[in-house]
């Protein structure tokens, strides 16, 4: 019974999947119409995109944007964060620019941005970086915060300087905070990702799908869905791997299954 | 040695108040004694210690370590508190070495070391533990070490047994003597417990509330080394506990009149 219990608690995503698709599978046979293929039809239409070289090349332009794009956001938003957290006047200088910034959907800049960059790559990479540098920054800023001031009275009385108390104490006491704002981070990442190339159609995965949306090859479209997904549900659960062992040290003693790592 | 001479010490409260937290405290603390500061909470004893530690500069007056004006924390005062504040991305081992390894021990000679004292305090076989892995009296152990590890002339202890359970606290005021009889480092210790204070301390500075002033200075004539239940037995240590009551008493019931 208990074995019984762990099996089923260790396979319930799978199953969860599992039982969406046959949702999938039952409503588009149901429904019968030609925009809506059904989950097995898409499914099959995998491969060909991941065999396509086109496809491919597409795909991997957009990947290396979200890399550079989310590098760079997570490495100024960081430090940022963190100096907002720990010091009065940069914080209420920075607020209301975020408190602006916030609720603004970043996808509806790109057009803007579109007509300052045009539409390759800087104005892509803009976006991601503008939607993932909130959720980091916000994280930062909050984890470094909460940082107990006698932790840092502490390593003043063992003669570390306010730099290296920024260093080598804010930013690992704040850590395990930073990490779930870079997890929500990179989730954003892949959503601009694809807006922007939505909107600035050129290359990228985005780019496949809506051209074909337009084109009426709905298995495709689903089937981009799919591969999208999968390359978020990966990174996010890789991403989830490298998070847990970084910050062991703060893990509360059970777990639930957060992702599918 | 340490002086306080004529401490003051007001902050801002909201709406614009301030608050007299110290008022004109001057105190000297012999090199080699155990001081303790006694007194209600909220009158400001833990503010006197983190002046001394250079953790709150003094509204008005100056505080001295060894003739130099205290300025910023350094490393010749060592403080524990009574919230631990360990570093808890680092191992009870990890912490113990920080101090040293931040002033360039080499890294085996600082871990040699933090094992000793680890087993001084009483934590061996917890070298490789997290600090949420530990029970609030084990933490106060380690962050005893942490600081013993790099080599303070004074110990700043504030409330470092306040968050802990009656029993836990009597092994480590224990234990705290006894590693305290080894070195007879200059120790500063906040309390709110007569018992506590007369059972560790050469001299117990008695504290009036809000603002804060030194009611007395009591001078605990009892010898050395204490042993807890020779003492509990011995008339004088009573005497200086309920004298020392009554003075804390006395400051309440001035409070309550108008």
């Amino acid at each position: 019974m208990i074995a019984g219990r762990a099996l089923l608690s260790r396979f319930a995503p799978l199953l969860a999947c599992l039982g969406l698709l046959a949702i999938w599978q039952a409503a588009a046979l149901i429904l019968q119409t030609d925009s809506f293929p059904t989950a097995l039809e898409a499914i099959r239409a995998v491969p060909s995109i991941l065999g396509d070289k086109e496809s491919l090349i597409n795909i991997l332009a957009s990947l290396r944007r979200m890399a550079i794009g989310f590098s760079v956001a997570v490495a100024v938003s960081i430090p940022l964060g963190l100096m907002m957290g720990r010091n009065r006047y940069v914080a209420s200088f920075f607020n209301p620019l975020l408190m602006i910034t916030y609720p603004v959907p970043k996808a509806a800049l790109m057009p803007i941005i579109m007509l300052w960059l045009g539409v390759g790559d800087l104005a892509k990479l803009l976006v991601i970086f503008l939607g993932v540098s909130l959720p980091v920054i916000y994280h930062s800023f909050q984890g470094a915060r909460a940082v107990e001031e006698k932790m840092l009275w502490s390593g003043a009385a063992m003669g570390l300087s306010a730099a290296q108390r920024m260093i080598r104490i804010v930013l690992p006491a704040a850590l395990p905070e930073i990490l779930t704002g870079c997890r929500t981070g990179l989730v954003l990442a892949l959503i601009t990702m694809v807006t922007s190339e939505m909107i600035a159609r050129q290359s990228g995965a985005g780019n496949i799908l809506f051209n074909a949306l337009d084109m009426g090859q709905y298995e495709t479209v689903y089937a981009m869905i799919i591969v999208i997904g999968a390359m978020g549900i990966g990174l996010d659960a890789a991403f989830e791997k490298l998070r847990s062992r970084l910050v062991k040290w703060s893990e509360p003693g059970f777990d639930i299954p957060l992702s599918f790592a | 040695m340490i002086t306080i001479d004529h401490v003051s010490q007001v902050f801002q409260t909201s709406g614009r108040q301030s608050h007299l937290a110290l008022s004109d405290i001057s105190l000297t603390i012999e090199e080699g004694s155990f001081v303790s500061i006694l007194g209600p909470s909220g009158c400001g004893k833990s503010t006197l210690l983190y002046i001394v530690g250079g953790f709150v500069n003094p509204t008005q007056g100056v505080a001295t370590v060894k003739g130099r004006t205290i300025t910023g924390p350094g490393p010749d005062r060592g403080p524990v508190f009574q919230e631990f504040a360990l570093f808890p991305w680092k191992t009870v081992l990890g912490n113990v070495m920080y101090g040293p390894r931040q002033q360039g021990v080499k890294s085996a000679a600082a871990e040699a070391q933090a094992r000793t004292l680890i087993e001084m305090v009483g934590l061996k076989g917890y070298e490789n533990f997290y600090p949420k892995e530990l029970s609030g009296g084990m933490k106060q152990r380690v962050a005893l070490a942490r600081t013993l590890a790099y080599h303070p002339a004074v110990l700043l202890m504030d409330e470092p047994f306040g968050a802990l359970d009656a029993h836990t606290r009597t092994r480590l005021q224990n234990d705290l003597l006894n590693i305290w009889e080894r070195d007879r480092k200059t120790v500063l210790f906040v309390t709110h417990s007569v018992e506590e204070a007369v059972f560790l301390s050469d001299k117990v500075v008695v504290m009036t509330r809000s603002p804060g002033r030194i009611k007395q200075v009591v001078d605990i004539d009892l010898s050395r080394p204490r042993r807890r239940a020779e003492l509990l037995l011995d008339p004088r240590y009573q005497k200086y506990v309920v004298d020392i009551e009554r003075m804390i008493d006395d400051t309440s019931e001035d409070e309550l009149r108008p």
